[in-house]
């Protein structure tokens, strides 16, 4: 009974590990190939596992042990070096609305940035860039500051807070230019369009 | 001897069970990276064999080995999966939502716009 699971078990571990490589293949950006390749890594410690249940032994539990560190390092130091994309590029997206471009087949070589531009490579999927070295932002508000870039006009972040927060402690007839913002966070549920208060900030 | 075969037999058809149930979470991970339409709803699918499917797997492990001294080692591999596969979630999701790697109109509830939102309260919302 165990010999009938265990060939069941490789057949349904080889068609995960098959779905895993289409999407490694076809996936559009990199981040669907760090976490498909994620799936395959967790796929083979399984079948380093079914391999121990079989043969009765216990020499791969150690690559077990280390496999959730590997697939950990390997999607955060690869996640962490996406591109934010050049405004260009998203209001090019937002016109075609066209959610997952294809990348180009010939990678496009960035022109020479003017003093607005981003520093960032024209290939938005499969550059990796180091955004702390050309960049002088630091390295947690430059997407802000890109999305900014894309449309956004910002304002100071701590007058804003303030008069938040004092909108949403108190009554909102206090706060006389973001009362239609922040008021009644309630509804914020139902209709996701209104702006509802902050309760994410470090995101 | 007869109540040591059963518990015998009774430990393989569970260590059988679990066995498939954890083939089945890797199998339901690659129909959902096929199928699935973006990449937030594809590292849901992709989750299914890091946790419940290596849990289940460890446990047929650890059931067909029958022997106490693993159990340790198998609870600090599910364990340190357990506890890195959030983080890597985290950081992969908030990185695809920055790079707009994903499909809006999916989407029933955008939580993360308001924060969004908050630096562009002069602008009409067009863009969001």
């Amino acid at each position: 009974m165990l010999e009938i699971a265990v060939h069941i078990t490789q057949v349904l571990l080889a068609l995960g590990a098959a779905g895993a490589v289409y999407r490694v293949y076809k996936g559009p950006s990199v981040l669907d190939r760090v976490i498909s390749l994620d799936v395959m890594l967790i796929i083979v410690a399984s079948m380093m596992i079914v391999d121990m249940v079989v043969n009765d032994h216990q020499d791969f539990i150690l690559f077990v042990v280390v496999t959730a560190v590997i697939g950990f390092l390997g999607a955060v130091a690869i996640a962490r070096y996406v591109v934010v994309r050049s405004p260009e590029e998203v209001a090019e997206e937002t016109a075609a609305q066209d959610p997952f471009p294809e990348p180009p087949t010939s990678p496009v070589l960035p022109g020479v940035p003017g003093e607005n531009e981003p520093e960032a490579p024209h290939d938005p999927v499969s550059t990796p860039a180091m955004p702390g070295i050309d960049d002088e932002e630091d390295e947690s508000t430059s997407w802000f500051s890109a999305l900014t870039r894309s449309g956004f006009t910002p304002r100071p972040l701590d007058e804003n807070d303030a008069a938040e927060e004092e909108a949403v402690d108190s009554d909102p007839a206090e706060s006389d230019s973001t009362a239609p913002d922040s008021t009644a966070p309630d509804s914020t549920a139902a209709d996701p369009t209104a702006p509802k208060k902050e309760e994410d900030r470090d995101v | 001897m007869f109540e040591s075969l059963d518990l015998d037999l009774v430990l393989d058809a569970l260590a059988s069970v679990l066995l498939v149930i954890g083939g089945l979470m890797s199998l339901a991970a690659g129909i959902g990276l096929v199928r699935l339409p973006d990449l937030h709803s594809r590292m849901h699918a992709a989750t299914k064999p890091q946790v419940l499917g290596l849990l289940s797997l460890l446990l047929a492990a650890a059931i067909t080995w029958r022997a106490w001294e693993w159990v340790p080692i198998v609870i600090l591999a599910w364990g340190l999966q357990l506890l890195t596969a959030p983080v890597s979630a985290h950081v992969v999701g908030r990185s695809g939502y920055r790079t707009k790697h994903m499909r809006r109109d999916l989407l029933t509830h955008d939580e993360l716009a308001s924060a969004v939102e908050r630096i562009s309260k002069d602008q009409p919302p067009e863009r969001r």
